[in-house]
């Protein structure tokens, strides 16, 4: 049995240690807020938190997560998660919305360590996160508009 | 045959151990007291050095000892999605080493790689464009290895795990060429040799 401590709970599965964390979350625990994107750490829709790093859990294997603290989309909280999801909604970044949590999980670890993010130091931090209807400039604004307003 | 290098080096090599191999033997048995030249244990060291670089240089430990991006693959491309040192060598931001590369090894359903401690090579190790005789003064350099002495650097070779990802590099990636056991066979050869490197 391996120890996940998902969003506050903690849960006992009987699943491989080699087993990718997305197929925990969504196939056992029912998170499917979380998305299945390529399945091997290219896009950026499986990304979660654990431990306060935005960690792609189609990579990230069960046993790696096993006793660490792991948040998903559904459970995120705190200034910098509002912050984010607020400015997101004022700015309708929103397109299709598939990469949209791996997006807004990366936002909030970038914004977690870095109050005042450059364009550049955005393009690094975002760029494992692809969204195929192109909303970069949008993305970028909002970070932008929610560092604001937490200063 | 690519695992061994050019046919001329090992050939050059394998006359070499055989020599030292000889003057061992009889001088343990008794049989004659003539000592193995410090010329011929450089020569041994520098036939030792060309199966080392050949490791070194092979792209599953070149592609992390780069300057601020690595490279990824045996095709030795940048690494997608793009990743920067950062200040602790292990990224930034949201782009860490950790987010995808597990501590525990290799990921065999997503195909990523992984082991202990993922992360850039320090910055004072850089080994890209390097000839193999720079690279080997620089492998050889306190200031360049982690302030290791020949000990320690053999050490380093049979027990590191980022040295140890070499020969299980998991999915289609291209193992190290030459069997690990090999590779630490000639780390001895070359530092009991005086770490000869070629100009």
């Amino acid at each position: 049995m391996i120890t996940l401590k998902v969003n506050g709970e903690s849960h006992e599965l009987d699943v491989s240690p080699e087993m990718p964390l997305l197929w925990a979350l969504r196939d056992r625990l029912h998170l499917t807020g979380t998305k299945f994107g390529c399945g091997k750490a290219m896009c950026g829709a499986c990304t979660v938190h654990i431990n306060g790093q935005a960690a792609r859990s189609c990579s990230i294997m069960v046993g790696e997560a096993a006793g660490k603290t792991i948040t998903t989309i559904e459970a995120v909280s705190g200034k910098v998660a509002e912050a984010v999801t607020q400015a997101w909604q004022r700015l309708d970044v929103v397109q299709c919305g598939y990469c949209q949590s791996g997006q807004i999980m990366s936002a909030i670890v970038l914004l977690t360590g870095n109050k005042t993010p450059t364009d550049e130091d955005i393009d690094l931090s975002m760029e494992g996160n692809i969204c195929r209807c192109g909303t970069y400039v949008r993305i970028r604004h909002a970070i932008h508009e929610a560092a604001k307003s937490l200063a | 045959m690519r695992i061994w290098g050019s046919r001329v080096s090992f050939t050059t090599f394998a006359v070499t151990l055989i020599l030292a191999a000889t003057a061992v033997a009889l001088s343990s048995t008794g049989a004659a007291r003539t000592q193995p030249s410090l010329a011929d244990d450089q020569t041994a060291s520098l036939a030792a050095w060309d199966q080392i670089a050949e490791v070194l240089q092979h792209p599953r430990c070149l592609n992390c000892h780069q300057l601020n991006s690595p490279l990824q693959g045996d095709s030795r491309r940048v690494h997608i999605p793009r990743v920067v040192r950062g200040p602790d060598d292990q990224g930034v931001g949201a782009m860490r080493c950790g987010n995808c590369h597990n501590s525990m090894g290799n990921n065999p359903t997503s195909g990523t790689p992984g082991g202990l401690d993922w992360k850039l090579a320090p910055v004072s190790m850089l080994w890209q464009g390097l000839s193999s005789g720079d690279l080997c003064r620089a492998v050889k350099d306190p200031k360049h290895n982690g302030n290791r002495d020949g000990a320690a650097l053999i050490r380093h070779m049979e027990d590191e795990p980022l040295v140890l990802y070499g020969w299980n590099p998991g999915k289609s990636r291209e193992p190290v060429p030459i069997p690990h056991e090999k590779v630490v066979e000639y780390m001895k050869i070359w530092v009991a040799g005086g770490m000869a490197c070629p100009n």
